[in-house]
């Protein structure tokens, strides 16, 4: 009989313990699987997020890779630089600001502003209507679904809008815009208000006399690092970074959290794991100690003995850790769901993202956790005493 | 004729809180191939411990002990394991089929875990369970067996890798008469077929099947009786 059998039916003759141990290891697996989806999740979202608007350097004037910092001048001239450069294949200037629509007897909506003039790529999905035009009597404006409803006109429909530039200004006078279309905008949250219009139109409502923008969106040709150096090259007083340079960064700062909370809860959850594997094995062996040392009466070696002992444990985790993939895979879209309603979460972000390496790991601590939670029954087994045992139990 | 079991002044002491027990002191014993040996003794006289140190599962504080010629008494673990596997089979008092598996099965362990083929092994089993009168039990669990036949299918399973020496410790104990006259006629067939055969017991009357028996006392062979 294959040892694999024989560690099946020494499970399977204690139904309820072993049902009840898969159980706990499923419950302990998936909090673990979960936990790893955590530990990475914002970060390979966020750089999908990053890909997914279709630019892969960012060039800003400081080290800062976020909008808001000292703006880029002659941004026009820089970005013209920029795109003649081996290995880009476009560079478009962005600006921000934020901004209000005023409509008369309505409170006023606050919005998130970009300009940015339409190349071959834009930071936008457009849904319905057109995208950004040239016009500037009045200028178009794409917005966002949630702008729209709140707004709610047609496509067509003028609204008007005053500009927050710069918070050393005076405010603006409103200006009227035509919204022409309905975008997607991949850093919205939920809630988020926003719209997007060319960057001579924002200029204008700014009343700004500076060609300047937030920073300049890159699109290589060759790679993000070629670009990033040819950039460099051609001006060392601004400041290129690759996607995964800002993630790079994030992950050893803004969600360097996320990765301590998952590695404390990694680390008790498999504590948890280890002692009910530890104490569902020891207590089988102690309940069979006789009936073992028959069988090293018999010839079975300490090895062998011992085998069994692991064997047992890993199906018991094998079958635990398959359980706890689904279960771990709902609880996480649970999970996701619950803390992507924090403010300010883009909606395509999530906490838990799956890659394979979490499923490797998963299955790499589970097995370790077996090897080590086994250790103790395993050597109970090994040192019995044959003959005392034997002799114990018929005295006994 | 040499031997199957040569005891040199066996000694078994096991450290205790209130001092060293002396389970035996210097027994000497020989034992040839195919001889039938009970040993029998009051409670605590040392029997059990001579038989697991003739079935190398005990090792002695002193004292030599060879099987078939071959110094075993300082074997390692592992060799001692071996040699159980292939050359001895134990019986015990309670039997200890594991009660997951079925007669078959528990008669199938040993052979698997000496490497025997599958259709050797199922040859093997379906001979032995006929031989102890348990062939139509081969799909039964333990618990669905009478002490008698759950001795049987132990027999059977002793018997699992042809072993040269056959121990068994009370194994009428746990049985009724006329289950514990079955078994010892087992036993005698056993014996008869070739296998040596020790046994310990309380029971006279299969002390007296034997060729040749042994009386204990406080660790020492009292006296030797041969059958007339």
């Amino acid at each position: 009989m294959r040892a694999l059998i024989f560690a099946v039916r020494s499970l399977v003759r204690q139904p309820g313990r072993t049902a009840l141990g898969i159980i706990g290891i499923a419950a302990v697996g998936a909090l673990l699987f979960d936990m790893l989806l955590l530990s990475r999740g914002l970060v390979v979202s966020f750089r999908d997020l990053l890909d997914s608007v279709g630019f892969d350097v960012r060039v800003t004037a400081t080290d800062s890779p976020l909008p808001g910092g000292i703006r880029l001048t002659d941004a026009t001239g820089a970005a013209a630089q920029i795109a003649r450069l081996p290995g880009v294949a476009e560079a478009v200037p962005m600006r921000t600001a934020t901004g209000e629509v005023w409509q008369t007897g309505r409170p006023v909506i606050g919005l998130m502003l970009t300009g940015m003039d339409p190349g071959a790529r834009r930071p936008w999905t457009l849904i319905t209507g057109a995208d950004l035009g040239p016009s500037l009597a009045p200028p178009d404006l794409v917005v966002n679904q949630s702008l729209m409803d709140e707004v709610g006109g047609a496509l067509g429909s003028e609204v008007t809008l005053r500009t927050g530039c710069d918070s050393s200004r005076a405010a603006l006078a409103p200006r009227t815009f035509r919204i022409v279309g309905i975008a997607q905008f991949p850093f919205d949250d939920e809630a988020q208000r926003t719209a997007v219009m060319t960057r001579t139109a924002l200029r204008e409502a700014c009343g700004d006399d500076k060609d300047e923008a937030d920073m300049l969106m890159v699109a290589s040709s060759g790679g993000a690092g070629a670009a990033v150096a040819a950039i460099r090259a051609a001006r060392p007083d601004l400041v290129p970074v690759t996607n995964e340079q800002i993630v790079a960064r994030m992950q050893t700062q803004g969600f360097t959290y996320f990765r301590q909370i998952s590695a404390v809860l990694s680390t008790i959850t498999l504590l948890f794991g280890f002692l009910l594997i530890t104490v569902l094995l020891t207590v089988s062996v102690n309940q069979r100690l006789a009936e073992i040392a028959a069988l090293r009466a018999l010839g079975f070696s300490r090895g062998r003995a011992a085998a069994d002992v692991l064997l047992q444990g890993a199906m018991l985790v094998g079958a635990g850790g398959i359980l706890a993939l689904p279960l771990g895979f709902a609880l996480s879209l649970w999970l996701d769901q619950i803390l992507k309603a924090m403010p300010g979460i883009p909606a395509s972000m999530h906490f838990f993202v799956f890659e394979p390496r979490a499923l490797v790991l998963h299955a790499a601590l589970l097995v370790t956790t077996a090897l080590l939670a086994s250790a103790y029954p395993m050597w109970l087994v090994a040192r019995l005493p044959i003959a005392t045992t034997l002799r114990n139990e018929v005295v006994g | 004729m040499e031997p199957l079991i040569e005891a040199r002044s066996l000694g078994k002491v096991f450290p205790m809180g209130g001092g060293p027990v002396h389970a035996l002191r210097d027994i000497s014993v020989q034992i040839a191939a195919g001889e039938y040996l009970t040993i029998r003794g009051p409670s605590g006289c040392g029997k059990s411990t001579l038989l697991h140190i003739l079935g190398c599962v005990d090792t002695p504080s002193s004292g030599t002990l060879r099987f078939d010629g071959r110094d075993v008494s300082a074997l390692p673990d592992h060799a001692r394991s071996d040699l159980r596997l292939r050359s001895i089979g134990f019986v015990f008092q309670r039997f200890f089929l594991l009660p997951m598996l079925t007669a078959a099965e528990n008669v199938d362990v040993p052979q698997a875990e000496a490497g025997v083929s599958r259709a050797d092994r199922k040859r093997r089993t379906a001979e032995l369970l006929d031989y102890v009168g348990l062939g139509h039990r081969a799909g039964h669990r333990p618990s669905q067996l009478s002490g008698g036949e759950a001795q049987r299918v132990a027999i059977a399973r002793a018997l699992a890798n042809r072993p040269r020496l056959l121990l068994a410790d009370e194994p009428t104990g746990e049985l009724d008469r006329a289950n514990g006259e079955h078994i010892a006629e087992l036993l005698d067939r056993v014996q008869a077929d070739g296998t040596t055969v020790v046994v310990v017991t309380h029971d006279a009357a299969l002390a007296e099947r034997a060729g040749r028996r042994l009386v204990m006392r406080d660790g020492l062979i009292e006296r030797e009786e041969h059958a007339r």
